[in-house]
């Protein structure tokens, strides 16, 4: 009686076995991200596109797609809210389902900066544990534009008060001579 | 001001001629007033002393190694603020100085006895008050120009100015001629004057980390050089469009209608001799 039984549980909890780690599997997704490189101009615009597709037979459920930038060079400061103020894209994907998505970025530093999407799911039952899915790293290069400099600005800094200067003077030792003739 | 104007036509009232005679007067007290403030180097000493502020400004903003092209756009906000504010701030002192100023030298008693309506006497004042507001406004072109090029805003950032600066003058300018019209003493007018912006400017310059809550936002909409220099800032820097934050202009707006609607409908009260000045 007793082996029937730790027969019976144990073929139970094998039969329970790959239905329970089916229903927690986390959903398989594939995040594809172009192009690989980007050459631009401080200031510029440029558009990346993500692909995320559910390879899993389970639906993805609520996910967020999240745009980041980093810095891969030096010690420049990135704030990613400067480089695209809508960095965040809700979806979710059937099996076999696939989405495009189109991340607008503006250039806003100079120097060697990484740009990625990572994949995480979304709404009231995630659990905290479910592992993340990166798109391959974008990699992007941007030139500096120096606009902005003091010999750019030094002709209007000086001849602006000098010519009005002069011509200040000049209307008043006129008004000043008029006075004195009368 | 020695004004020579045409005296009236006799025994026609026609309201057209009526209106085209007051119109011309009007026109010949805003001429006689732009000449006083130009040709006596009065004017173009405002304007010198704004350029060599405006330079200052300028050339720190630009010599900033550590400036970004975002903060390129702040630069631009800066500058343009800059020019507004001080423009008005000329604009007020200018326009304090215009009836009070008459009372002080004399002139007051000799400008009311030319055939002038009292209401041309105003508006011709308030003319020449904005006439340095134009000009400081041409004076800030090539230092915006500087800044706003490589980011392509200068035209943005020059019809922003332009706008919201005129407006905020027409107002401002309107209440330096009421202030100088109750005003015995030019010291006095002037001094009111410049308080007054004081207070206008001061809740801009608060440190912008502090808590800003209701109280603050309700400071900042009632405040029309404040709401004014927001709205700048909102379209300048934040990227907002023109209609976005059109409530901050509500301010600058209604003060002009009401200060400019209170000179008008009082004018002919305000430009009078008072008890104890000296005419002369």
């Amino acid at each position: 009686m007793r082996v029937a039984l730790l027969i019976a549980l144990v073929v139970g909890v094998l039969t329970w076995l790959p239905t329970a780690a089916l229903a927690a599997a986390p959903p398989s997704l594939k995040v594809v991200a172009k192009p690989a490189h980007v050459e631009t101009v401080l200031g510029d615009r440029f558009m990346i596109t993500t692909e995320i597709t559910n390879t899993g037979a389970a639906p993805s459920g609520e996910i967020l797609a999240h745009l980041n930038v980093a810095s891969i060079e030096g010690g420049v400061y990135v704030d990613p809210e400067d480089w695209s103020p809508n960095r965040s894209q809700q979806l979710s994907l059937q099996p076999g389902e696939s989405r495009k998505l189109a991340w607008e970025i503006q250039a806003v530093n100079a120097g060697h900066f990484a740009a990625y999407v990572a994949v995480v799911p979304f709404g009231d039952k995630v659990a905290g544990n479910e592992p993340l899915m990166i798109s391959p790293l974008v990699d992007v290069a941007v030139a500096s534009k120096s606009t902005l400099t003091a010999g750019g600005a030094l002709p209007v800094v000086v001849i602006v008060p000098l010519l009005l200067g002069l011509a200040a003077a000049g209307v008043f030792y006129r008004a000043r001579r008029r006075g004195s003739d009368r | 001001m020695t004004l020579q104007v045409a005296p009236p036509a006799v025994g026609t009232v026609h309201d057209v001629r009526a209106g085209t005679q007051r119109q011309s007067r009007l026109v010949v007290v805003a001429e006689q007033e732009c000449r006083d403030l130009w040709t006596s180097g009065r004017g173009l000493i405002l304007l010198f002393l704004f350029s060599v502020l405006l330079s200052g400004v300028t050339y720190l903003t630009s010599t900033n190694q550590a400036l970004n092209f975002l903060e390129q756009r702040e630069s631009v906000n800066l500058v343009l603020q800059f020019a507004v504010a001080v423009g008005v701030l000329a604009t007020l002192v200018v326009s304090a100085d215009g009836i009070s100023g008459e009372r002080e030298r004399g002139t007051l008693e000799t400008l009311l006895v030319t055939p002038v309506p009292r209401r041309s006497i105003i508006g011709g004042k308030l003319i020449a008050a904005l006439s340095l507001w134009f000009a400081t406004f041409l004076v800030s072109i090539p230092y915006v120009w500087v800044l706003a090029r490589g980011v392509g805003i200068l035209w943005l950032a020059l019809a922003l100015g332009f706008c919201v600066g005129t407006l905020v003058a027409v107002g401002l300018g309107s209440i330096g001629l009421l202030i100088s019209a109750a005003c015995n003493s030019n010291k006095t007018s002037i001094a009111a004057s410049i308080f007054l912006l004081l207070i206008l400017f001061a809740p801009t310059q608060l440190p912008a980390g502090l808590p800003q809550g209701w109280f603050f936002d309700v400071l900042l909409r009632a405040n029309p050089v404040a709401s004014g220099l927001a709205y700048i800032s909102s379209i300048l820097v934040e990227g907002h469009g023109w209609t976005q934050d059109m409530a901050l202009l509500i301010t600058p707006l209604l003060t002009a209608i009401i200060a400019g609607g209170a000179l008008i409908l009082a004018g002919p009260r305000l430009v009078r001799l008072t008890r104890g000045v000296n005419a002369g």
